[in-house]
């Protein structure tokens, strides 16, 4: 009894810290096809590329020396995320601005043919050339956080439950990113040019905003954002240049279970899909994790077709 | 103000406006009036930038408005109130004006401006905090107005806003617009089908027909025109 007990909040806790981490990755791609409808299917190598980031700025660039091995990590990926979003901003200004935006609004599938092909061809330049740049040999971001827990109890019926320290500040840094992220597009008003810039590109023009400004921030924005989630999961799990393939498809997954074009859906979406893939490990060999999150995400999507938080209707 | 000369402009190869000219003074309240499919809505979009022209110049206050890219005309002072609303659904009322306050002078006079929206359309200070895709056709259509002035517009183009409204909601917006030009001396430029409200309320009028200026003229003239009183006002 309190071993099963002990197993399954073992198991819901960690479902949880894993799933703010993967919420606050599938925001970033959530933000970007929810204010510009563009498929992006180099996300997953720009989360490689945070990593990468992260890494580099912890080992080679002294954030380690002067934050030392405990928290270096930390900053070291909360630099990460800027630096990609000033990558991602170019990305959108000489390459993405070309077949999306205004200028495509008036084509036939407003552009979302070449928009395919673009970013698949991104992210295909992304991870080769991340073969080259950075080796094939596995990377990680160490601290000692890493190997160590909290003990939560003991509780009722004598239970305790392990928090992963990394983990737990994982979680953490996710959820106070996403508050600030939230607070961003809800209350600031270039978040609110944002959402106007979504909901009807004409109309958002006729108001004086730039549409195209406007896609190119939140680029950036949505960038940044998966570099940091990428940073976080690099304390955990080790990474290689091809990583991204690994998790764009999760990154999906949890867009659409959220709402296509929901930004707190998107969270939510993410957070879903870390519950159900350490949840069903407590059923499941760990094997079919990756199978058991893709029957729950059928399951969901034919009872609730828009996601979590998506709208029913279509913009106008 | 606003001076539109041999305007040549539509989709693909096809023109949908053919060597329009019109022309608009400051204070002024014109009217362009005509059938569906004239072209009254792609001279709009024409203006804003969201249509291309082939031929014509369109010059606003002395700029050369073609030069200038879409997003920024409306820092110069062009309110652009949509055919079909589209106000922003998921942004409440109150956000849906301050995006009509993105320009420069709607920053300065914002708080001046939303006390004179609510004073002329009290429903959207009710609505405020609603989001604009739960509201019915006519509050949307008095958000767009009430977005449009928002900026402080120097020229405030309305088109058609009695589109798909109640009669008597069509009525009442109608009058609100005079009573709103009346207070603040607008310039309006305001595209319509419903042509006996607007040649009784403008200064002058323009009958666009399948894409040609067909019959210009004050209010006097234009509604004592015969084939105005036969094809338009059914006498």
């Amino acid at each position: 009894m309190t071993q099963a007990l002990e197993g399954f909040l073992q198991a819901l806790s960690a479902g949880l810290l894993i799933g703010a981490v993967y919420g606050l990755m599938c925001v970033g791609l959530g933000l970007i096809f929810g204010v510009m409808r563009v498929i992006n299917f180099a996300q997953g190598d720009f989360m490689m590329l945070g990593m990468y980031a992260a890494f580099y700025f912890f080992t080679a660039f002294g954030v380690q020396a002067a934050f030392g091995n405990t928290f270096g990590p930390f900053v070291a990926i909360l630099l990460a995320g800027p630096v990609l979003a000033v990558f991602g901003y170019f990305v959108h200004l000489t390459l993405i601005s070309r077949v999306s935006g205004m200028r495509t609004s008036s084509l036939e599938g407003e552009g979302h043919y070449a928009q395919l092909i673009l970013t698949l061809g991104i992210a295909l330049i992304l991870q080769n050339g991340g073969l080259l740049v950075f080796g094939s040999v596995l990377a990680s971001i160490r601290t000692p956080l890493s190997s160590s827990a909290w003990e939560l109890g003991p509780m009722f019926y004598d239970v305790s439950v392990f928090i992963n320290k990394a983990r737990g500040i994982d979680a953490v840094v996710s959820l106070v990113t996403m508050l600030l992220l939230t607070l961003m597009i809800t209350r600031s008003r270039i978040g609110k040019s944002l959402r106007a810039a979504a909901d009807n590109p004409t109309a958002a023009t006729y108001m004086g905003i730039d549409v195209d400004r406007a896609h190119r921030i939140a680029f950036a924005i949505g960038t940044g954002i998966t570099a940091i989630a990428g940073g976080l999961l690099a304390t955990n799990y080790p990474f290689h240049p091809f990583v991204g393939v690994e998790y764009v498809i999760v990154m999906y997954a949890g867009v659409v279970l959220g709402g296509m074009g929901s930004i707190i859906g998107a969270f939510w979406g993410g957070m879903t899909i870390g519950l159900v893939q350490q949840m069903s490990t407590l059923i499941l060999p760990t094997q079919l994790q990756n199978a058991a999150i893709f029957v729950v995400f059928l399951l969901i999507i034919f009872f609730r077709p828009q996601g979590f938080f998506g709208r029913m209707v279509e913009r106008t | 103000m606003l001076r539109i000369e041999g305007l040549t402009a539509g989709y693909s190869a096809i023109p949908v406006l053919n060597d329009v000219s019109i022309k608009v003074d400051e204070g002024q309240f014109v009217a362009i009036v005509g059938p569906n499919g004239a072209g009254k809505t792609t001279l709009f979009k024409t203006i804003s930038g969201i249509v291309q022209p082939s031929a014509g110049t369109i010059t606003f206050e002395g700029h050369d408005l073609l030069a200038i890219r879409p997003a920024q005309r409306a820092h110069l002072g062009i309110a652009h109130v949509p055919e079909g609303r589209q106000v922003f659904p998921s942004l409440t009322v109150m956000e849906n004006l301050e995006m009509g306050a993105m320009t420069e002078a709607g920053q300065r006079d914002w708080k001046h401006n939303i006390e004179r929206i609510f004073e002329w359309l009290p429903i959207l200070a009710e609505r405020r905090g609603q989001f604009a895709g739960t509201l019915s056709g006519g509050q949307q259509q008095m958000l767009a107005i009430g977005r449009g002035l928002a900026g402080s517009p120097k020229l405030l183009m309305l088109d058609e806003p009695s589109m798909g409204l109640a009669p008597t909601i069509a009525d009442f917006i109608f009058e609100r617009l005079i009573e709103i030009r009346r207070q603040s001396n607008l310039t309006i430029l305001l595209v319509e089908q419903r042509v006996a409200e607007a040649l009784e309320s403008a200064d002058h009028g323009y009958v666009l027909e399948a894409g040609r200026v067909a019959l210009e003229g004050n209010n006097q003239t234009l509604r004592a025109d015969d084939r105005i009183r036969k094809a338009y006002l059914g006498m």
